[in-house]
């Protein structure tokens, strides 16, 4: 269970001053949920994921992950997630295999029983032909099924997932949406972001919309339709960037 | 702090620092190949030189105003080779001969033998004491030749003797020379050998975006900072210590220059014990964990690789300064010189090898060493809290 309410984050920089890159945010994940966070490059998706994940101190507002708060107890936090991010951030001298090893440790799996389960991960994301050669002699492909098998490998009841499928060929991209829907299947709360409207039409229980750190409208396909009048996410999706918070407030 | 943890990450820094090539070239392949073959190289030059300028002294200009009686003969029988060259400092100044004699008379009237010579080539300064000493015989078997005709004893020109003895015993003389040119290497090389590994697992990570899986994972900053730090320190050891056994093994080889027959077979009868070698490794423990520390650190604030090479140039840089200073005989490690790190680890070194070292110096060099190490880890754990460092771009 995932549950932000008015989550902030400001940075100070050099030549805009400080600045709101998420401005005061509220959703809700709930467990067996695959909720999107949908939006354009730069509208504070990442720095959302961030910081649930604990890499990043909000400035202000409240984050429930898995019954713990953010910023009061990251660590309880980081043993409840399992985190992906579009850059994958595997080793490259190291195997998958060494690499699984490293983090099934790291997630306090103890080595008899993290042998068995690398196995079974390695089976099920079919990557039994590669899961003994180095990372940097793998495809991109190889590689985002090599993350997920980490993400996944201690079993984790909530899944962060930031653009997971950026830069992958439509086959491997099917897979990890496979392996996401999966995941709903057995109970996971998953927080999902993308800039792919399919994806996301596809993939999600609930959406919410992001531009400029603010979150536009949140709902089911069904209620987003409802309450734009538009057909098909693309379209709600432009709307909203449209509907840009100066133009609102001009007269 | 969980132990497993910190073995988890200094696991896998081992195994991926044994994988990078840039890392294996400063940790192995410098001490064990680079290092031996410096010395091969210096040492073959200035044996050859040495012979080279040797031969060269040996070829003299003279003019022909030279008719002081004896001197020619003199310079014949000692193996100067002569030839006659009217203008001496010409000669000398074109390097047709190593150094040339000139004659003129003094304002007593006698005569006045001048020795031209070239300071900037080593030949010509050879040539010039070799004449010069040779002209000083002369002169007094000349006094002694007179005194006797005068009947007086020549122990006139001797009322007392001189004679100089070295107090140093063998292994310290053998030691002071050892322990300033393996001081000093060492050190260098231990930081050499960490840097890369330390880059690699600061900023390397930073650039290729690994870092951010590792942070979400449930190790603390402080353990995932201590495997590090663990993994950087084993680089600097393995270095330090290959770079001891390398350099001992060269100067066994090799030996330590030409003129110095009587130094080599000092070191290899004296050389380094057991004991001393192991104080030594004592010694190199804090100091390969401040070093690691105080890298890993720097390069922490690095975006990328190259930045840290970068900024970890002054630091390698500021090393060799103490390091050399600690070479400089005539310094002695007190208590609060013992504070200033890799300068007292030099010293203390050069000291355990002569065999003389204080048992404060080195509680006091140790103990500084784990505290600046201590230092350099709290910085590094701040820096891995703060976002700006740890996610600027």
């Amino acid at each position: 269970m995932i549950q932000v309410s008015d989550l902030t984050k400001t940075f100070r920089d050099k030549s805009r001053g400080l600045r709101a890159v998420v401005d005061h945010i509220s959703f809700e994940v709930r467990d067996g949920e695959i909720f999107g966070l949908l939006g354009p490059n730069g509208a504070g998706k990442t720095t959302t994921l961030r910081m649930l994940a604990t890499l990043l101190k909000a400035t202000s507002g409240r984050a429930m992950v898995g019954g713990h708060e953010v910023t009061a107890d990251p660590a309880a936090v980081r043993r409840m997630i399992g985190f992906l991010s579009g850059d994958m951030g595997l080793y490259h001298r190291l195997t998958p295999r060494e690499v699984l090893k490293v983090f099934g440790r790291l997630n306090g799996l103890r080595d008899e029983f993290l042998r068995t389960r690398i196995d079974e991960v390695v089976e099920m994301l079919q990557m039994r032909d590669f899961a003994d050669t180095k990372v940097d002699q793998l495809s991109t492909g190889m590689r985002q099924r090599a993350a997920l098998a980490r993400t996944l490998l201690h079993d984790p009841p909530v899944l962060i997932l930031d653009e997971p499928t950026s830069g992958l060929d439509v086959p491997t991209a099917r897979v990890i949406e496979e392996f996401i829907l999966q995941a709903r299947r057995s109970g996971k709360c998953i927080l999902y972001s993308t800039h792919v409207m399919e994806e996301a039409e596809f993939l999600c229980d609930r959406i919410a919309v992001i531009n400029q750190g603010r979150i536009r409208i949140t709902g089911t396909m069904s209620e987003l339709k409802a309450a734009t009048g538009r057909e098909r996410l693309r379209e709600i999706f432009l709307d909203l960037l449209d509907d840009q918070p100066e133009k609102a407030a001009a007269p | 702090m969980n132990l497993r943890m910190v073995a988890a990450i200094y696991a896998k820094e081992m195994l991926d620092m044994f994988r990078d090539r840039r890392a294996l070239i400063s940790m192995i392949v410098v001490p064990v190949i680079a290092m031996p073959g410096i010395f091969a190289v210096v040492h073959y030059f200035t044996e050859n030189l040495g012979k080279k300028a040797a031969l060269e002294s040996s070829r003299i200009g003279i003019s022909g105003r030279v008719s002081e009686p004896g001197v020619r003969d003199a310079l014949k029988i000692t193996g100067f080779e002569l030839v006659p060259k009217p203008d001496a400092r010409a000669a000398v100044e074109n390097k047709s001969v190593a150094a040339a004699l000139d004659e003129e008379t003094a304002g007593d009237g006698s005569g006045r033998i001048i020795i031209f010579v070239d300071k900037t080539r080593e030949a010509s300064t050879i040539a010039g004491e070799r004449i010069s000493a040779l002209l000083e015989r002369l002169k007094l078997a000349r006094v002694k030749t007179s005194l006797r005709g005068m009947g007086v004893s020549e122990r006139v020109l001797d009322p007392f003797q001189v004679k100089s003895t070295n107090v140093a015993a063998d292994k310290k003389m053998a030691g002071f020379i050892l322990g300033s040119v393996l001081g000093y290497a060492v050190l260098l090389l231990m930081f050499t050998g960490g840097m890369y590994p330390a880059i690699d697992m600061t900023a390397g990570e930073k650039e290729r975006h690994t870092l951010e899986p590792l942070l979400a994972s449930p190790a603390s900053r402080e353990e995932i900072v201590l495997g590090k730090i663990f993994a950087s320190t084993t680089a600097c050891l393995l270095t330090a210590m290959l770079t001891i056994a390398s350099l001992l093994a060269a100067i066994q080889r090799l030996g330590m220059g030409p003129n110095s027959e009587e130094l080599e077979h000092l070191v290899s009868r004296a050389g380094p014990d057991a004991a001393a070698v192991a104080l030594i490794l004592l010694t190199l423990l804090p100091t390969a964990l401040f070093a690691a520390s105080v890298m890993i650190a720097v390069a922490l604030f690095a975006r990328g690789f190259k930045e840290a090479q970068s900024l970890l140039t002054p630091v390698i840089m500021a090393v060799v300064v103490p390091a050399v200073v600690g070479m400089l005989p005539g310094l002695e490690l007190n208590v609060g010189l013992a504070l200033i790190p890799v300068f007292n680890v030099s010293q203390l070194i050069k000291e355990i090898i002569i065999g003389e070292y204080s048992r404060i110096a080195f509680i006091t060099a140790f103990a500084s060493n784990v505290f600046y190490a201590l230092v350099a880890f709290w910085i590094s754990v701040r820096i891995f809290k703060t976002e700006s460092v740890l996610f600027r771009s």
